[in-house]
């Protein structure tokens, strides 16, 4: 009969506690919502998972000497896994569209301010008492409006290591809801007859300049802020492996097997920060609602900058590239693209959108870099 | 008594933030475009013919003669046979 009580008292059943019954289901739904709604469901698939196994009662995957723990110290607390995948996706990129029209960083730039307006915001909630953010919490909280995971979860990881879940899945998931989130504030913003202006088609690029740009923006970086290095110096290293066109083999591994392994454990590491005493605050709500914020200031300001360029700059801008500020690459080009088309069936906007949509990865990276040097050091 | 100057730290790094991403994307656009313009004139060389002129071919390889023959102007069946794959796919769905 003990032996009987002993096994009951071992099974899930009665170890488990509300809160991890509860976080297994939101892990379900994030399985849901990867699977059957196709939200990211390369990232949604590892998380939602892992935050179903970090939350078994009694099995500890999560906790010190699990195995979900271990990837966690291993890829993320030491900053790894984001920098790998930094690199395969600047091995993915294509700076051709940017060189062609090099002003349009300043669309990538201008679509960071959503990242500061939220730190702004989740400042002002701490201030008037209704969460409890730091600096740091606010600056990685903000970050999420750069709509760029990797470089979410590395500022979580060095800034708020206790709201990386949360941040990681408020991000990914903003990421997925971009065709959702950005044409209404695109419509609004604009009029009718700015969609419809056609861009003139880009310029050439040739090859000698595609292999010198991710050199030169190295350099720049390791003039001018150091700490953004280790982000855009795996994405130059990732971009000119691609480019120089002599290893092939080290840029195809980068671009496909590489980034593939390190997300299936990026993803399982994330969801191992999904444990109940942590995600089951009110501050991941805010997170929720403020990432919501920054990536809708990101766009609206992005779509601004493009509508002042176009009025200084002697037209030849559609303001609805500028939405494509915010990282999100490909997606936000993607529903650039097809916002123009519903204005103008012959209006294909995409290479012009490509070229905000890379400069929205440096200029994040960058903010990041800001964020990191000023609130950590 | 350090909620009014997370407030302002907020301030600060906002500002300081924002301008020195635009300050180094700024940077960036003229050290691109000065080295696009740097390329542009060293390549510009490239794939003209120089004033010498080309050496003339010694051989001369005759177009495949059907090949130029072929009507341009019979798309009739051509359309109709498309058309009939488009409605078929169609209905299948």
């Amino acid at each position: 009969m003990e032996q009987l009580v002993a096994l009951w008292h071992n099974t899930g059943l009665y170890q488990m506690t509300p809160g991890q019954g509860f976080m297994i289901v939101i892990g379900m739904l994030l399985l849901y919502l990867a699977i059957n709604k196709n939200f990211e469901p390369l990232l949604l698939v590892p998380i939602g998972f892992g935050g179903v196994l970090a939350n078994i009662p009694g099995a500890g995957l999560a906790e010190a000497g699990g195995v979900l723990h271990m990837f966690y110290t291993v890829g993320i607390e030491s900053g790894a896994f984001p920098l790998i995948i930094f690199m395969g996706v600047g091995a993915m990129t294509d700076f051709g569209p940017l060189l062609a029209n090099p002003r349009t960083l300043f669309l990538g730039a201008a679509a960071q301010f959503g990242i500061f307006a939220t730190l702004m915001g989740a400042v002002a909630l701490s201030y008037f008492g209704i969460m409890d953010f730091s600096l740091a919490d606010a600056a990685a909280i903000g970050i999420i409006g750069g709509a760029d995971g990797p470089t979410s979860i590395y500022v979580a990881s060095k800034l708020a290591p206790d709201l990386l879940g949360a941040i990681a899945v408020a991000s990914y998931s903003y990421m997925a809801l971009v065709p959702l989130i950005q044409p209404p504030i695109m419509r609004a913003l604009t009029t009718e007859s700015e969609r419809k202006i056609k861009m003139t088609q880009q310029r050439e690029v040739s090859h000698r300049e595609k292999i010198i740009f991710p050199l030169l923006l190295l350099l720049l970086v390791a003039f001018l802020l150091p700490d953004a290095a280790p982000l855009l110096g795996m994405f130059c290293f990732g971009n000119l492996m691609k480019e120089c066109a002599v290893v092939d083999r080290l840029s195809n591994t980068t671009q496909n097997s590489l980034i593939n392994t390190v997300t299936i454990f990026l993803g399982l590491a994330v969801g191992s920060k999904l444990s109940a005493d942590k995600f089951l605050d009110i501050t991941t709500l805010g997170i929720v609602i403020l990432g919501l914020a920054a990536f809708s200031i990101g766009t609206a300001s992005g779509v601004i900058m493009a509508k002042l360029m176009n009025k200084i700059g002697g037209g030849g801008i559609n303001p609805l590239i500028g939405s494509a500020g915010v990282s999100a690459v490909p997606m936000a080009a993607r529903v650039s693209n097809k916002l123009g088309l519903e204005s103008d069936p012959h209006n294909f906007l995409l290479m012009h959108a490509m070229g905000p949509n890379v400069a929205g990865v440096i200029g994040s990276a960058v903010a990041a870099g800001i964020m990191i040097n000023y609130v950590g050091g | 008594m350090n909620t009014p100057t997370l407030i302002e730290e907020g301030l600060n790094l906002m500002l300081f933030g924002m301008g020195f991403v635009f300050v180094f994307l700024t940077l960036l656009v003229i050290v691109t475009s000065l080295m696009s313009w740097i390329i542009i004139k060293i390549e510009k060389n490239i794939g003209v013919i120089p004033d010498e002129g080309v050496v003339a071919p010694t051989t001369f390889i005759p177009p495949h003669g059907p090949l130029a023959e072929q009507p341009a102007t019979d798309d009739k069946t051509l359309i109709s046979v498309l058309t009939a794959a488009v409605h078929k796919y169609r209905s299948r769905k």
